[in-house]
């Protein structure tokens, strides 16, 4: 479970994050949602560490991880599996070993072991037979797989997903939210999503936070999201023509 | 202005701090090592080579057409021609031209990985991505340019061996006994001293450079912009305080 708590966050002036507080639990598809500007970003770079808090806490079952010195976050970074908005493979090296480059820093396994494993985990995302093409030979649906083969290379307990479907169209979009959301249930894992894409959220939000101007305003799941009495998250979800039409049938 | 200045090299030694920590794994630093040592000494090979034999030829031409003076002898144009070439150009002039080769590669490959999240990725796994890699550039580059400045002096001499073969502007013999006239080895090892130091410089100013770029793809040309800049003046700086130290 990771718990955030009281979380506040400025650059400058500019107050992105303000007093967050939200739980994500194990074996759920946890989902940020909000429009661009929002904060979404901040907050999930805030809680796997890359940006300090300026107040609050984030643990990780139990474990505040803003106190940690830079070795122990090292060490517990092994446990946190991240999958890029630009899915950040490496140019310089091929799929198959963007996927075992974890693995020839964190394990003592045998090459051949390395390989079986990376080719299993590239088999799980269905994109076997690219193992020797190199990030730039790939499209944006087959390097978001790869990201994702990649950061549950070491099996992982936590995976944070930043904005997985941006630039895909919606029929991988689909795909990669299914693959996400069979990967949380299969290993179990802790997964927070951050996305503006109402389809996945009602494909795949188990539990959902609405984030509007750096203010956790609304959280619930993809059921009651139409329920909702916050006006700036029934804008949100009025964008989208299908979850508008939903809506209006609903409050008929 | 100054306030910026001290900023930047307060920011600069932290870095540092950084590169230099034990790898995690040897086996992926030496790699690591050799990769970089190929893509940034050994490409530059044919560039080095190339203006150090130009270099070498236009000095023999320079020299022998600003020694008209009979009393002169003819295989001074050979001493001076290695002089020239072991003191200052294959260490200073060469340096000059990898922080424009060697910088711009190290600051705009880094600074895409930065803008693209590959180097947040890296430290999302737990790797110390300063580490893993900065200092197989700065160590490789570090450690071989002293070849570089070796190649360049071979070079250069037999750049200015082919003109005066080609042109007579001074009999070879004399040109062989100038070359071999007074010479010193601790020139040489001054010159490898220099370069190495210089070529510290360069990969450690334009990884810093490319590490923190930020502000997309223009950002990544000006923090590549700024490195070879900084680079070039800070190497004609410390050729004056290495040269003053060394040989003075």
């Amino acid at each position: 479970m990771i718990k955030i708590e009281h979380l506040d966050k400025s650059f400058g002036d500019l107050h992105v994050l303000n007093d967050i507080s939200i739980e994500y639990r194990q074996g759920l598809c946890n989902m940020i949602i909000g429009a661009s500007g929002s904060g979404k970003t901040v907050l999930l770079k805030t809680i796997i560490g890359l940006l300090k808090p300026d107040g609050g806490t984030v643990t990780f079952n139990g474990q505040n991880i803003s106190e940690l010195p830079y070795e122990e976050m090292k060490r517990f970074r092994q446990h946190i599996g991240v999958l890029f908005q630009n899915s950040a493979l490496f140019d310089f090296a091929t799929v198959i070993e963007n996927v075992m480059f974890p693995m020839d820093f964190f394990t003592d396994w045998s090459r051949k072991e390395k390989i079986r494993r990376a080719e299993y985990c590239l088999e799980r995302v269905n994109v076997q037979g690219n193992e020797k093409k190199y990030p730039g030979e790939l499209s944006g649906g087959m390097q978001k797989r790869v990201g994702i083969a990649r950061a549950i290379a070491l099996n992982p307990k936590y995976l944070i997903c930043d904005e997985p479907n941006s630039g895909l169209d919606p029929e991988t979009s689909i795909l990669i939210d299914r693959l996400i959301y069979g990967l949380t249930k299969e290993f179990g894992m802790t997964t927070i999503i951050n996305t503006h894409d109402m389809n996945s959220i009602l494909e795949i939000g188990d539990n959902i936070g609405f984030l509007h101007q750096g203010r956790m305003l609304w959280q619930g799941d993809r059921k009651t999201i139409f329920d909702t009495d916050c006006e700036e998250l029934r804008t949100f979800v009025c964008a989208n023509s299908l979850a508008r039409n939903i809506m209006e049938r609903k409050h008929l | 202005m100054l306030r910026k200045f001290f900023i930047e090299t307060g920011r600069y030694f932290l870095f540092l701090g950084m590169v230099f920590k034990k790898p995690e794994k040897w086996r992926i630093f030496w790699k690591q090592f050799i990769l970089e040592a190929d893509k940034l000494i050994v490409s530059s090979v044919v560039l080095v080579s190339v203006i150090s034999v130009f270099i070498g030829g236009v000095l023999v031409i320079q020299t022998a057409s600003n020694m008209n003076n009979p009393f002169l002898d003819r295989m001074l144009v050979g001493y001076m021609v290695r002089e020239s070439l072991i003191l200052e150009f294959c260490s200073t002039m060469v340096a000059l031209i990898l922080a424009g080769k060697v910088g711009s590669n190290i600051a705009s490959e880094l600074g895409s990985m930065r803008i693209t999240d590959q180097i947040d990725a890296i430290e999302m796994m737990g790797v110390n991505s300063a580490s893993f890699l900065v200092l197989p550039k700065v160590l490789s580059v570090t450690l071989l340019s002293p070849l570089l400045v070796l190649l360049s002096f071979c070079l250069g001499l037999f750049g200015g061996w082919v003109v005066v073969a080609v042109t007579s502007i001074i009999p070879v013999a004399k040109y062989f006994t100038g070359l071999k006239y007074f010479f010193s080895e601790f020139y040489v090892f001054y010159s490898c001293v220099k370069m190495s130091i210089f070529c510290f410089m360069i990969a450690s100013i334009a990884a810093y450079k490319g590490y923190y770029a930020h502000g997309g793809a223009l950002g990544v040309g000006r923090s590549s912009t700024k490195s070879i800049v900084v680079s070039c003046i800070l190497i004609l700086m410390f050729d004056l305080i290495i040269t003053q130290l060394m040989l003075y």
